[in-house]
């Protein structure tokens, strides 16, 4: 039997422990005067910062967000049963910060940084603070490359952009996350050799859960893993269950990741599903902080909660590396009330707002945008030329039919030219229905809103319509692929291209039934 | 929050008249023995927070236990705050007061604990260090834990100097915990 030899031991614990020293310890302390409902208000601690993060006894973690004139208010990271009145409570001189750096891509995290996927440490090197200042102007520059979701409603009328913040809005049980998840699964594209190629620059993907199920977290996750999303995505997971402080934080943890990539010259998407869930943790902070609450029992800062948070969004210029960071907020409203305080909040923060509609969901059309009042303030300049054509017509042509609709029911006593337009606006709409995780590349996009909005739909029944469309895209990537690549490379549909679109389609239009 | 806030008004003035008149050393000294009194018996800073009590029988009672012991200027400061119903503050106004001179003429306290009672030579040295660290005169006061287990814990204010074996074992647990240390 090998035999280990104790100064053996002793060396090796000498060699491990060598960083070890034993010097005297200065740090500031206070005491814990109050705690319960995951607040201690502390005595004490008369240097500490605002949002330091504060040490308690068994590993238990503060953030300061009260500086009274005798105490400080924190909320705790962890479980306020395991700390009691007397407690010392230990500065740590750093305020609330996270690990950032591309090891993060793949993994779910807290939003302190910590893996809860059970794949091991995160050896990352740099950290940032969570609550950083928003970019001046000077760094900035106008938005300008597009941002693809992949679907077909929003890249053609409400077109982002990268560096947008664009709000998702609506009530439970509309499609909200679909949305963002289908936006995330399509940024795939850009991490392709192909992409690189055209010039698309990868676009790193941050999905923020605060305050849902664990099980809708897992799901997701599962969905982005199946669809292989995950390689360039981070989850930031606040579940239900989660300390309410922490959920109030998350946001802000996402943005701080999605900027180290900004900041590194990359893109970044950055989805916070949802904010209202955040604005309920802050409220419940800021009541039991015996903050004083305003409408609807938020306090008076809820605002610059939210706009100091969408302010992170951003496009540097050229400068700084021309990296960008997208903010698509998540907003649950209650029976379709937009009027409510955080929403008005958001929709007057966002850059535009994707409105979803229960009714739109239930009478099948999904995603149920409601793209009457839904709208991007600075997307459009981001568009490719390509889908700024097409789109120009089919947004006119949707208008023109939500005008005529409640007419639809008066069938054949319509005059020729309402029929007209109701038969092409419900062809349309049809088109822009679209499954779930199912995003289309933007040049297939161009070439079904083309057919849509030049009559290549008239004839065909509304219910084959979903049927063509994809038909038609087969005829088109295997027997044409060449087209579809011009689109691609040359963003835009010259007359040449447009000619050959209507030739390809001809041919298809008298095979098809 | 009120309660400081006021505590450190009365306690500011005091501190102001007295230096004024230049007897503040005598009223110091009053200060303290007033302070040492409430904080020994609780039976007196019961009375004095008690609503159902008399202000004159209050005055009376502070008259009979501190009359030959104080100065007149410190009894009347007391009968006045009588006087102005803050005498359930009267323990936080002398604290404050205390604080404010110690302030005033760079005194500092320091705690100093340790595991065994240090050496006459030790007490010096340690002060000695800690007047020339803060530029401060110390008033050092020494006390025995054994939870230190060995060297000192200083406690300046909020800061705490923390030279004690426990701090040191303590963060060698933490070291082994975090897996920085193998020994495989």
């Amino acid at each position: 039997m090998a035999e280990v030899r104790p100064d053996e031991i002793s060396a090796i614990l000498r060699k491990q422990l060598s960083g070890y020293e034993s010097e005297t310890d200065i740090y500031d302390v206070g005491t814990v005067l109050q705690v319960g409902d995951g607040i201690a208000r502390v005595y004490g601690l008369s240097q500490v910062m605002m949002s330091e993060l504060v040490e308690f006894p068994n590993d238990v973690y503060g953030m300061v967000l009260n500086l009274d004139e005798d105490s400080v208010g924190c909320v705790l990271f962890g479980e306020s049963t395991k700390i009691k009145e007397g407690d010392t409570v230990k500065r740590t001189k750093r305020v609330a910060s996270m690990p950032v750096g591309e090891e993060m891509l793949g993994r779910v995290i807290t939003p302190l940084g910590l893996p809860v996927d059970g794949k091991g440490a995160i050896n990352t090197e740099k950290f940032l603070p969570i609550e950083r200042k928003a970019l001046g102007v000077i760094q900035r520059q106008p938005v300008k490359e597009p941002l693809q979701t992949g679907i077909g409603a929003i890249d053609a009328m409400i077109p982002i952009g990268r560096g947008q913040r664009e709000l998702i809005i609506g009530d439970r049980q509309t499609g909200k996350t679909a949305v963002a998840v289908d936006a995330i699964i399509n940024q795939k594209y850009t991490h392709t050799e192909e992409a690189k190629e055209l010039g698309i620059k990868p676009v790193y993907c941050i999905y923020v859960a605060i305050g849902q199920k664990s099980s809708t977290v897992a799901q997701v996750v599962a969905k982005l893993h199946e669809h292989g999303a995950m390689d360039y995505t981070t989850v930031i997971a606040a579940t239900a269950n989660e300390p309410t402080p922490l959920q109030f934080i998350a946001p802000y943890s996402g943005a701080t990741l999605g900027e180290f990539f900004r900041d590194n010259g990359k893109h970044s998407l950055v989805v916070y599903d949802d904010l209202s869930k955040q604005a309920v943790a802050y409220r419940e902070l800021s009541l039991l902080l015996r903050r004083p609450p305003g409408r609807e029992a938020y306090p008076g800062d809820v605002f610059y909660l939210h706009s100091r948070l969408l302010e992170r969004a951003s496009k540097l210029n050229d400068d700084l590396g021309g990296g960008s960071l997208t903010a698509l907020p998540i907003i649950e409203t209650q029976q379709g009330d937009v009027s409510a305080y955080i929403p008005t909040n958001v929709i007057s923060i966002t850059d535009g707002q994707i409105y979803l509609e229960s009714n739109l969901f239930n009478a099948g059309v999904r995603p149920a945008i409601n793209v009457g009042i839904s709208v991007s303030r600075v997307g459009g300049n981001a568009q490719i030329k390509a889908m700024k054509k097409v789109a120009g017509s089919l947004k006119l042509d949707l208008a023109q039919y939500r005008e005529l609709e409640a007419f639809a029911k008066f069938g054949s006593d319509l005059d020729k030219a309402t029929q007209k337009t109701l038969s092409k606006g419900a062809r349309l709409v049809e088109l822009l229905k679209q499954g779930q995780y199912a995003p289309v590349p933007i040049e297939k996009q161009v070439i079904s809103i083309y057919l849509g909005t030049n009559g290549y739909l008239d004839n065909i029944a509304i219910s084959d319509v979903k049927r063509f469309e994809k038909e038609v895209l087969e005829f088109f990537e295997v027997k044409n692929n060449k087209i579809l690549g011009i689109i691609k490379k040359e963003r835009q549909l010259s007359d040449s291209t447009i000619a050959e679109i209507r030739k390809i389609a001809d041919e298809f239009i008298a095979v098809f039934k | 929050m009120t309660e400081s806030k006021v505590s450190a008004r009365y306690a500011n003035s005091l501190l102001g008249s007295a230096s004024d008149k230049g007897n503040l050393e005598t009223v110091a000294k009053d200060m303290e023995l007033v302070y040492s009194s409430i904080k020994s018996s609780g039976e007196l800073s019961r009375t004095l927070s008690s609503p159902i009590v008399k202000a004159q029988v209050k005055t009376s009672i502070l008259d009979e236990i501190f009359k030959k012991k104080i100065s007149k200027e410190t009894m009347d400061f007391l009968k006045f705050i009588v006087e102005k119903n803050r005498e359930n503050l009267l323990e936080s106004i002398v604290k404050k007061f205390l604080d404010l001179r110690d302030q005033k003429l760079g005194l500092v306290n320091v705690n100093v604990k340790s595991a065994v009672e240090l050496g006459e030579d030790q007490k010096k040295k340690l002060k000695e260090k800690f007047e020339k660290l803060l530029n401060k005169i110390v008033r050092a006061n020494f006390t025995i834990d054994p939870d230190v287990v060995g060297g000192f814990v200083a406690k300046v204010g909020d800061t705490v100097y923390d030279a004690s074996l426990k701090n040191q074992l303590e963060i060698l647990k933490k070291r082994f915990l975090k897996g920085g240390a193998s020994l495989n």
